[in-house]
């Protein structure tokens, strides 16, 4: 990057995707997620790690948020004020708590005040809330979003005593990962039929290579070869591995690579030492990068 | 006979009238020779000899035997004996006869031989080392007769003193037994011809033996005679020593160390033999034990290690001796840790046993399909068609290597062998060269296929022709015959049918249909081998970068090794040309000089397949054009000046190529092939033009044979792996024209191996060996097929007794026996107290199983102890939020605080505290003991860390050993005793766990017998009975999984647990007679096996159902709904996943 990059830092409603995040869609999803948005129907992505579904989201408020202000004369801008789209992303984890996503009182000098949550501020906002790894969090947070997913779309919170109607660019994104065949963590089923669902897998190996030359820079011929190699690895899944080689693992070996390491090596710390600790499968996808690179 | 001393007449004469008095034979014995002898000794010998003769026949009742045989040998030894020695011989016989007449018999009848070899003054030495054999006793006295008897042969290659010593050493045999001295006698007149000049040393050796372990003599005689013989003369005497100073230190097994030596000292190098022997005595020297163990072991350290390598092993093994004899012999047997690093260490070749794992995921990975690596010797056992043992291959689900590697210098090298060779081997199953589908377009050629003729076709074709000629015949009967009285028969109108519409010929695979387009069929499979060949390795080139540099030396290897162009005929070199342009060659191609033309084409051909973008069609394309070339080519004996050098091609003639995109005119083609001789050869009149291939009766031509195999591609069967693969490809799906194929028969298969040219089989009719391989190989193939055929691991009822299905209700009144209700989903209610259980416990077996599976896991083992170690921490972990307990939790304070501030109601709880988390766990196993679980699964199927193969290198050559001496029996694993062992490993860490755990099986026939059986009660505590029971694990009968669980809900409710488990473990769908009905309605069975797990849940235990059922997933959607289950996708995942399993549901 030539100029340096300052940090910057805004409140969470206020974060919009305003350039343009890179995304190759492998079917109609840009399509299907248009749609859902215009008639506000949550959407639920579904797919292992390291397969576009954050990416997806990104890139959705972007789209959306640059359809916002009327494309056409007579149409009307989705949240009728013709501003962009907040995005605000949550990633859930096992301690998450309904309180950490709606919010709570804090103590200060002169008493208490009430700080909304991430979910609180999208559904003011009018932004996509977007719950990374839902199964992940506490069950009681499933419960807070079920009238915000359906035609009530409303947010109680307990504590104040108040039902927050949602503002009108308000949707409800989560994703989560279907793992490996366990049911022990899985999304009950009054939660995800509130959702649409968007399947995602690993992108076919011309895309996949795509992805890869475009967000690492490598040369076209690298980045077939990683794709390549991802799809190798992937043929492991189930044998050894528990999860395919995500496309970030790749194009972290196409950085890599790009910055002069050897392929070979690139993929070792990127690839093969991330994705397992056996050495036996190490070994065995150090064969496979052996294959493929010269 | 006229004499004129008295005396001496007197001696001839009495003895003349003595002798009368014996049987007649005597007397007529001794006149005979009395005749001969008189005239060539002095009258005074003649006169002793004769009193010789008498005194012999006097001495006892029966002497006048051996007083016959002494007149009988008289003569002859008197020719050879001076007159002294002469009556010196006669009076040894007399004093033999005083101890037996058997021994003087004998003595006598071996004397006219023995003194061809013997000098005279041996004579007395002679006869006492036989007598000295002689003991009074019958037995004794047979010995040293059978050992006068020998002598002359043995002094053949004996000398006077060797025969002595031979003489001792049986004489010592003979205090221990008669007959083992007896056979040792045989077993030396056999031995000492063949191993002149080292007798006197094995004699050495021999009595050495005879009187330290007496019994082993015969064991020596028997391998000397065995091993002694190959071995050269040089290395004889050091082996002999060696065994004896062996010997004398107290190892007893001589007749090994010569057998090892012997075997050892033939395989190596003969300039190396000195050094070995040498080697083995310096370990002799410090440890005799180790010693014959290291001479045992040679031949399978040289697999490894060259010879100077094995030197610094044996060097650091001498050390190793030095502490004491039990290090040195388990490090000679390579038992040894150190020794069996010392020798990786040292070794440069790569065992496959030891890189299956790797490559078995490496091929896993290139093809995203479950590829099983074995060693090729095991598809060669099979005898379904593959023959070698040593090269690689595949047959389209398994890949076939070398077990060992050790063709370089270094372990890189060697692993890059194994590497190439799975990579080309895989490259088929890849790039889909088992896909073959006969009409599917080439994208690079004009499709030929579909306009030849295949040979069946034409037969048919000519069949209804002939059969419509038949018809017609008749026909005008048929048209005008209204009023014929004569009906046309059956046979008629089928024939008139038949001409009608030619009956479409059938084949197994498509590459059989394929091959039938070919008169030659061996010539088409040698071209398509090579184009396809080249095919894959045009693939691996592009997509593989990384391999070539090791593939590119494999190649060269291969081309170095090719035969001469010029030594073959004209066909075979230009199919040589082809292959070596195939492995890479360039430069100096020799080709016929009349066919440079026909090379230029096939060269094109292989260029053009070798691109990335072909497929298995494009390679059949090309390899119906290059056999159109090559089939006009007569397979002429040339001579070297028939061969020029070919030209390089040029490198830019892109251009030409897409000009005429055929490298021949496709018309061309069609029209040979339109003329070409059927395969049986019954027509050929019509195409005299067309050469004939096989035709003898043209000078120089030769009989086409096929070009030796390329050793990296190895032995590749197209015909045969579309066949074995089409099963599995079915299974997947990938193939899904033949959806719906028809069972195969035996006639059809025989069909396809008597016209696949891949079978190699001898035509020859009549002949009863090939006929009898033929069919062994049928019979075999007919098995691997079934045991492919998805149809067939359907569940297979057991014995079935009469179950009364529209029955009402049953009552338990046995002890022992319980009744469950059965949900009927279609009614939608409970049959009440249908099913009855038969609780028994089950029997004892033996105790070794779960010792074996603890041991041959110990790997598994230490891991899931660890796992489970985890676990207790977490049952220690800090507890929050709790309405009292060790201290106040800083974070729920604070929030209950604000809470008061603002006016909310807070949360009490505000306490956190540690270890009240107990851990009460009771937990179920219920196995499936379905007839199903009988099925066996491969062995070769491992799970991808082998658990089979201890790391461990003692473990490791244990288990090698037991390998290679079980030599090639299939070891082969059912589902069930999978189950068994992961059972085996739980109960292990459960144990350490401490949780309430019981074992149940479940199996029966009908709703009246559902067996359930008791491994180990959720009460009862481990004991040395529960490893016994495991043992007994075994398949039955049907699967009604409903009334089972019901029972073990029963059983764990008695249980007071805070979380109570029910983990079903299953290989398949719930069916039993009646739990169906007729199979129609298989979900009668899920739903009511689903309807037992809500009650389970309800009684507030958590199902979980682990299945390896490959068709899992459909059923277990219905039957599982909301339920946690998991579908193995390999069965030998079990014993690794059902630990894990058990964690995580139970944390």
């Amino acid at each position: 990057m030539a100029t340096k990059q300052e940090y910057s830092q805004r409140n969470v409603e206020e974060y919009f995707v305003t350039d343009e995040p890179f995304y190759v869609p492998t079917s109609d999803e840009i399509e299907i997620f248009e749609s859902a948005y215009r008639q506000r129907v949550p959407i639920l992505l579904k797919g292992p790690t390291g397969t576009g579904k954050t990416r997806f989201v990104e890139h959705m408020a972007w789209r959306l948020s640059e359809g916002l202000s009327p494309r056409s004369p007579g149409e009307a801008s989705l949240n009728g004020k013709g501003e962009r789209l907040p995005l605000v992303t949550v990633a859930c984890h096992e301690d998450l708590t309904a309180s950490d996503l709606v919010g709570r009182y804090l103590l200060d000098a002169e008493g208490t005040r009430w700080i909304d949550g991430p979910l609180t501020r999208a559904v003011k906002a009018g932004g996509i809330c977007y719950l990374d790894e839902i199964v992940e969090a506490r069950k009681d947070t499933t419960v807070i979003i079920h009238p915000l997913t359906d035609h009530r779309r409303t947010l109680t919170i307990d504590k104040l005593g108040t039902v927050i109607n949602a503002a009108d660019g308000f949707l409800l994104v989560v994703s989560y990962n279907p793992g490996y065949q366990n049911a022990l963590k899985d999304l009950k089923h009054s939660t995800r039929q509130r959702f649409i669902a968007l399947e995602f897998d690993f992108p076919d190996e011309e895309r996949e290579a795509i992805i890869i030359a475009h967000e690492s820079g490598c040369d076209p011929d690298i980045a077939a070869q990683l794709a390549r190699l991802g799809v190798k690895i992937r043929n492991l899944r189930e044998h050894g591995l528990e999860e395919g080689a995500s496309t970030r693992m790749l194009i972290y070996a196409g950085r890599l690579i790009k910055e002069g390491v050897s392929h070979r090596r690139a993929c070792q710390v990127s690839v093969t030492w991330g994705i397992t600790d056996d050495p036996q499968v190490q070994r065995s996808i150090d064969e496979v990068v052996t294959s493929i690179f010269a | 006979m006229t004499g004129s001393d008295n005396s001496q007449q007197s001696a001839v004469e009495l003895a003349r009238q003595e002798l009368a008095q014996f049987p007649a034979p005597v007397l007529q014995r001794y006149e005979d020779a009395l005749e001969k002898l008189t005239g060539r000794l002095a009258e005074e010998t003649c006169q002793q000899w004769a009193y010789e003769g008498l005194e012999i026949a006097r001495k006892t009742v029966r002497s006048w035997e051996a007083a016959a045989e002494y007149f009988d040998a008289s003569v002859a030894v008197q020719r050879q004996l001076p007159s002294g020695q002469f009556l010196k011989w006669a009076k040894t016989g007399t004093s033999l006869c005083a101890d037996s007449p058997s021994l003087s018999v004998a003595y006598f009848k071996s004397s006219p031989k023995a003194m061809l070899r013997l000098r005279p003054r041996y004579i007395d030495d002679w006869a006492n080392v036989c007598r000295a054999l002689y003991r009074g006793t019958w037995k004794s006295s047979a010995l040293s007769c059978r050992l006068f008897e020998a002598t002359p042969e043995l002094l053949e290659t004996l000398s006077f003193e060797e025969f002595c010593h031979f003489g001792e050493f049986l004489e010592i045999l003979s205090r221990r037994s008669y007959d083992q001295a007896g056979d040792a006698l045989s077993a030396g007149i056999d031995l000492f011809p063949k191993i002149t000049g080292d007798v006197d040393r094995f004699i050495g050796l021999a009595q050495i033996v005879a009187e330290k372990s007496w019994r082993e003599t015969a064991v020596l005689f028997d391998s000397a005679t065995a091993s002694l013989i190959e071995l050269g003369t040089t290395h004889r005497a050091p082996l002999i020593g060696l065994a004896r100073r062996l010997v004398i230190t107290g190892v007893s097994d001589a007749a090994g160390i010569l057998k090892d030596g012997a075997n050892t000292v033939n395989r190596v190098p003969s300039e190396t033999r000195d050094r070995l022997l040498e080697m083995t005595d310096s370990i002799a020297a410090v440890s005799a034990p180790a010693a014959p163990e290291f001479l045992r072991i040679v031949p399978d350290v040289l697999e490894r290690v060259t010879f100077d390598q094995m030197g610094k092993w044996q060097s650091e093994g001498i050390q190793i001796a030095r502490d004491s004899d039990e290090a040195a012999v388990a490090y000679f047997r390579l038992e040894s840790p150190r020794s069996q690093e010392m020798l990786d260490s040292l070794s440069s070749s790569i065992e496959l046993n030891r890189v299956h794992d790797v490559i078995q995921m490496y091929c896993l990975a290139l093809t995203g399909r479950s590829i099983d690596v074995q060693a090729a010797q095991q598809l060669a056992d099979k005898n379904i068609g593959w023959f070698q043992g040593e090269l690689p291959t595949t047959e389209g689900t398994t890949i076939y290597m070398p077990s060992v590697i050790n063709r370089y210098t270094t372990k890189e090298e060697n692993f890059g062998f194994f590497k190439v060779i799975s990579t080309h081997q895989v490259g088929h199953i890849e790039f889909g060269s088992f896909i073959f589908d006969f009409n599917l377009p080439s994208g690079m050629f004009d499709d030929l296929r579909p306009r030849l003729p295949g040979a069946k076709e034409l037969r048919a074709a000519k069949a209804a022709e002939e059969a419509a000629q038949a018809a017609k015949k008749k026909s005008p009967v048929v048209i005008f015959g209204n009023e014929t009285p004569i009906e046309p028969g059956p046979a008629e109108s089928e024939a008139t049918l038949e001409s009608v519409e030619i009956k479409k010929p059938e084949f197994l695979t498509d590459m059989s249909r394929f091959f039938d387009l070919f008169a030659e069929r061996r010539l088409a499979l040698d071209v398509f081998t090579v184009l396809e060949s080249s095919r894959i390795d045009g693939h691996v080139a592009a997509l593989y970068p990384g391999i070539m540099k090791m593939y590119n030396v494999v190649r060269a290897a291969a081309l170095e090794v090719r035969p001469d162009v010029t030594d073959l005929p004209a066909r075979e070199a230009l199919v040589e040309f082809m292959i070596r342009v195939s492995l890479g060659q360039v430069d100096d191609m020799l080709v016929p000089s009349e066919h440079k033309e026909a090379a230029r084409k096939v060269r094109r051909l292989i260029r053009m397949v070798t691109s990335v973008e072909t497929t298995v069609e494009d390679a059949a394309e090309a390899a119906i054009r290059a056999y159109s070339i090559l089939v006009d080519i007569k397979n002429d004996e040339l001579d070297d000046d028939d061969f020029e050098q070919l030209e390089p091609e040029e490198e830019n003639d892109e251009s030409g190529e897409s000009d005429d995109e055929d490298v021949i005119d496709a018309e061309d083609v069609i029209r040979q092939f339109m003329g070409q001789s059927s395969p049986d050869g019954e027509s050929d009149d019509e195409n005299d033009d067309v050469p004939r291939d096989n035709d003898p009766g043209e000078e120089g031509e030769q009989d086409y044979s096929s070009p030796q195999d390329v050793d990296y591609r190895g032995e590749f069967k197209p015909e045969l792996s579309q066949l074995l693969s089409q099963m599995q490809l079915m299974e997947s799906g990938e193939l899904s024209e033949g959806g719906e194929m028809e069972p195969i028969t035996q006639e059809q298969l025989e069909e396809m191996m008597k016209n696949a040219p891949e079978m190699e089989l001898d035509q020859t009719e009549g002949d009863e060996n090939a006929d009898k391989q033929v069919s062994e190989m049928l019979e075999n193939l007919m098995k691997e097929l079934q045991k492919r055929d998805p149809e067939n691991q359907q569940f297979q009822p057991g014995p079935m007794q009469h179950v009364d299905e529209d029955g009402g209700p049953l009552s338990a009144t046995e002890p022992d026996t319980f009744t469950y209700p059965e949900w009927d989903f279609r009614a939608n209610e409970y049959k009440p107290n249908w099913c009855m259980i038969h609780e028994k416990i089950m029997s004892d077996g033996e105790p070794h199983f779960f010792r074996e599976t603890l041991a041959e896991n110990s790997s598994l083992v230490a891991q899931i102890k660890k796992q489970f170690e985890l676990v207790i921490p977490e049952m220690y972990r800090k507890q929050k939020r709790l309405e009292d307990g060790e201290e106040f939790d800083l974070d729920a304070v604070l929030e209950a605080l604000i809470d008061l501030r603002v006016g909310v109601t807070p949360d009490e709880k505000l306490f956190w505290r540690r270890n009240k988390n107990e851990r009460s766990v009771a937990v179920a196993f219920l196995l499936d003991l379905s007839a199903s679980t009988a099925e066996a699964i491969d062995e070769a199927k491992k799970p991808s860390d082998d658990w089979g193969a201890p790391d461990d290198p003692v473990e490791y050559m244990v288990w090698l050993r037991s390998r290679r001496s079980e030599g090639l029996r299939r070891t082969y694993k059912r589902i069930v005793d999978v189950e068994k062992e992961g059972i085996t490993l739980l109960v292990n860490s459960l144990e350490e766990l401490g949780d309430t755990y019981g074992i149940f099986g479940f199996s029966g026939y009908g709703r009246e017998n559902v067996e359930f059986y008791t491994i180990k009660d959720l009460d009862e505590k481990f004991t040395e009975k529960v490893p016994r029971r495991i043992d007994r694990i075994a398949p039955l009968h049907a699967t009604r999984m409903g009334p089972a669980i019901r029972h073990t809900i029963a059983k764990l409710e008695e249980v007071e647990a805070r979380s109570r488990f029910l983990f079903l473990i299953s290989d398949g769908r719930p069916q039993d007679r009646g739990y169906s009905r007729e199979g129609v309605e298989k979900e009668y069975a899920v739903h009511d096996t689903r309807q037992s797990l809500i009650e389970a849940r309800q009684a507030g235990i958590t199902p979980f159902c682990l299945t390896v059922d490959k068709a899992g997933h459909d059923y277990m959607k219905t039957m599982m709904d909301d339920f946690s289950y998991e579908v193995l996708p390999d069965i030998s995942l079990l014993p690794k996943r059902l630990p894990q399993l058990y964690r995580n549901l139970t944390t």
